[in-house]
């Protein structure tokens, strides 16, 4: 694996929209920051499955149209935007509040090093050796927002990074994204309050990618599937009413797309392969 | 002066003649029992001495010694009282000698008979060696249903005196009641939504399957499980009997019920109580009570792991041995596993609407509870979801009986012959291993879903079509 390396603020590898920031620190990057520009999926650790289902999806979508997803790296929201993009092979950024050879949550390991292993990047402004600490973490969250050229915040309550996120993301000129959720969802709460204040409801990925691309130009890359499975996946349960068959023809057709190599199981979900 | 009479014990689901040897000797009175008597037989001596005389018969005041052959077999209950007493009045000549009858019954101190576990025994004992039988007049009706066997009831000794000495072959046996249409826990009509559990469970009840049924509280898990019995075709005759031993070396009288027992052990359950135990006597387990019918293991994850693991003879063989000091049993235990369990400690891990409370770390934790071997052998896995309330509403979906009706006309087909796989089906198998979607293990059970899927549709083989619904139906936890 390679070494960690110091970009300091006005070299050529330096992300410019850290210059945005006052403060703008030099960063510590393992891997390759790469030229797309970023987008950042931000949101609670304690998500719902649908938070899930969202960020894997807003995940894969900015991939496919050729953007950099950019994340914190943490469990709920972060973690399944990273996997959303990473399933697509797309550019993966995570920034983490300890140092980049430090991966926190432990568990995330595995995804840490699949995004160093396909190109992607691990951020921080801390020195190698770091350990997570709490007050380092909403400081890491200034540097997600200035990294990316918009904020998408997926599930959040009213307390939380997301909306520290957001909330500096907005202060430098950043667009902000909230996906409107249920009035009495704690989880739904922060986002809806963005809107409220202003944030642009988002209203499904293909959405997402028209509201962004009028931000950052259009996008790169379009891809399509045939048998009308999103790539965020669906519950095989939802199958019979996606494709309108009964349970047994649902069945055989799911048999058959797996023979062909054409979808695969995730536990009970059922992803484009 | 001697006599022997013949009472029944019931041993590892199956029954087994004791004979009742009674001696009167010339000493002063005393009663001696021998024949590894347990504390309820040890005490007929009190209720026989006592019923005897209520009966207005004499006592003899000698010493009566009763052994209870095979003597080293040992001996539990008090369905052996009536023998005994029947055996202590032969061998004083109070009465003739009653010959060849089974006898069981518990006697009361004011002579009466009462009906004991093992009456139904004292039928299959009946049917098989060509002898009648005497039961409580409570439980002959019912015993007297077991194919072939010849059961009188009488309600007092005085009556099995007066019988014995008309000559038993005298009278008419008790009728048969008629067997009682089975009764199931609920209708599947009542199952809204979960089209896809239903047919999992469907498939299941047609190919003998086990079945795993995940996710989060309230979805309905155990709704499901337990209308799995009401569409397997009702027990038969032979099968009526094995279930109604296994339940009276248990101490359960269901009589000769066509319906399919049903057990549902809590996670607290210990192992004697899963695959059977008991101290002197074997008793069977919940694998064993669930004999022909289902075993749903709810909250499967709760279980100490050395307990589920114990679940795997009996379902590797369709039988378990139990192994106590003194005593080896073997009882059938061949049963239908249905398991339920939610996705993660809380409960909510890929809820659409409540967050998870758990971390990644527990989550995976909750799943090493339960043993890869034993995963395995859940040939079918769903997800069974809680329902959006737009599901609830929409025509009803097929009831207990018709479903009931698919799976008998399946399972006649299964037992004919077992539908092969066309050459297409083959194939795709093949592909589906090479490709490595499937393991070895995987083709095998996917070839024995195709099966069941295929006798359910009455097809002649078990065409590509079959093979990619098992493939579809092939979830995992």
């Amino acid at each position: 694996m390679s070494e960690p390396v110091l970009v300091a603020p006005g070299s050529d590898a330096y992300p410019v929209g850290l210059h945005d920031l006052e403060d703008a620190p030099p960063i510590w990057v393992l891997g390759e920051l790469g030229p797309a520009p970023g987008v950042a999926v931000v949101g609670t650790r304690r998500c719902t499955r649908y938070g899930l289902d969202l960020a894997q999806a807003f995940g894969a979508a900015i991939s496919r149209a050729g953007w950099s997803t950019v994340s914190g790296l943490a469990r709920g929201v972060d973690t399944a935007a990273h996997r959303g993009c990473l399933r697509l092979s797309g550019h993966a950024v995570a920034v983490l509040g300890s140092g980049v050879d430090y991966c926190y949550p432990r568990e995330n390991k595995v995804l840490y090093d699949r995004i160093v292993a396909s190109g992607g990047a691990i951020v921080s402004e801390y020195p190698p050796g770091t350990p997570p600490d709490r007050w380092r973490f909403p400081a890491r969250n200034r540097l997600i927002a200035a990294m990316s050229a918009a904020v998408v915040v997926v599930e959040a309550a009213v307390t939380g990074g997301a909306l520290i996120t957001a909330r500096l993301g907005a202060e430098i000129g950043r667009p902000v994204f909230a996906v409107p959720g249920d009035v009495d969802r704690e989880m739904s709460e922060g986002c809806n309050r963005l809107i409220r204040d202003g944030a642009h409801p988002v209203l499904g990925s293909a959405d997402l990618i028209e509201e962004l691309s009028l931000v950052i130009g259009p996008p790169a890359r379009v891809t399509g599937t045939d048998h009308g499975i999103p790539s965020e996946g669906v519950a095989v349960s939802e199958l019979p009413g996606l494709w309108s068959l009964t349970v047994t023809e649902t069945l055989v057709k799911l048999g058959r797309l797996e023979l062909e190599g054409k979808v695969r199981r995730l536990g009970d979900f059922v992803v484009p392969a | 002066m001697y006599a022997a009479t013949t009472s029944v014990a019931l041993v590892g689901g199956d029954v087994r003649g004791v004979e009742v040897q009674v001696h009167v000797g010339r000493q002063s009175e005393q009663f001696k029992l021998s024949g590894l008597p347990d504390t309820a037989v040890r005490e007929a001596k009190d209720r026989v001495r006592a019923a005897v005389a209520s009966s207005g018969i004499k006592f003899p005041n000698r010493t009566v010694t009763v052994n209870l052959a095979p003597a080293h077999l040992p001996k539990t209950g008090t369905d052996f009282d009536l023998a005994i007493a029947i055996g202590v009045l032969a061998a004083s000549r109070e009465i003739p000698h009653p010959g060849r009858v089974v006898m069981v019954g518990e006697l009361a101190l004011d002579g009466s008979v009462r009906r004991g576990s093992s009456s139904i025994g004292a039928a299959v004992l009946s049917a098989r060696s060509g002898v009648s039988c005497v039961v409580a007049r409570s439980a002959a009706a019912e015993v007297a249903a077991v194919p072939g066997s010849s059961v009188h009831g009488v309600s007092s000794l005085a009556e099995a005196v007066a019988l014995l000495r008309e000559g038993i072959d005298q009278r008419t046996p008790a009728d048969a009641k008629r067997a009682e249409e089975p009764e199931a826990f609920g209708d599947l009509v009542e199952v809204r939504g979960q089209p896809l559990a239903r047919r999992a469970l469907e498939v299941a009840a047609a190919g003998g399957h086990h079945v795993l049924l995940h996710g989060p509280p309230g979805g309905g898990k155990t709704m499901l499980a337990r209308r799995l019995p009401g569409i397997l075709p009702p027990l038969g005759d032979d099968e009526a009997v094995e279930v109604a031993l296994v339940h009276a070396a248990a101490g359960l009288n269901r009589g000769l019920s066509r319906s399919r027992p049903f057990r549902s052990p809590h996670h607290t359950a210990s192992r004697a109580g899963l695959v059977g135990g008991g101290s002197g006597v074997a008793v069977p387990g919940e694998v064993s009570l669930a004999h022909r019918g289902v075993l749903f293991v709810d909250e499967m994850a709760e279980f100490p792991r050395s307990n589920l693991d114990t679940l795997r003879q009996p379902l590797e063989d369709g039988r378990v041995t139990v192994a106590r000091r003194g005593v080896t049993a073997t009882f059938p235990s061949s049963f239908h596993l249905v398991g339920a369990t939610n996705p993660c400690p809380c409960g909510y891990l890929g809820d659409r609407r409540k967050p998870c409370e758990c971390r990644p770390a527990v989550v995976s934790r909750y799943r090493q509870r339960v043993s890869g071997p034993l995963l395995d052998r859940f040939d079918l896995v769903v997800k069974v979801d809680r329902l959006e309330a737009s599901a609830v509403s929409g025509p009803d979906p097929d009831s207990t009986s018709t479903v009931r009706d698919r799976v008998t006309a399946a399972h006649g087909r299964l037992v004919e012959d077992a539908p092969v796989l066309s050459g297409e089906a083959e194939k795709l198998l093949a592909t589906a291993l090479d490709s490595s979607l499937l393991t070895g293990r995987g083709v095998y059970r996917v070839r024995r879903v195709a099966a069941s899927i295929c006798a359910l549709a009455d097809d002649g083989a078990v065409t590509e079509e079959h093979v990619a619904e098992a493939i579809g139906l092939r979830g995992e936890w």
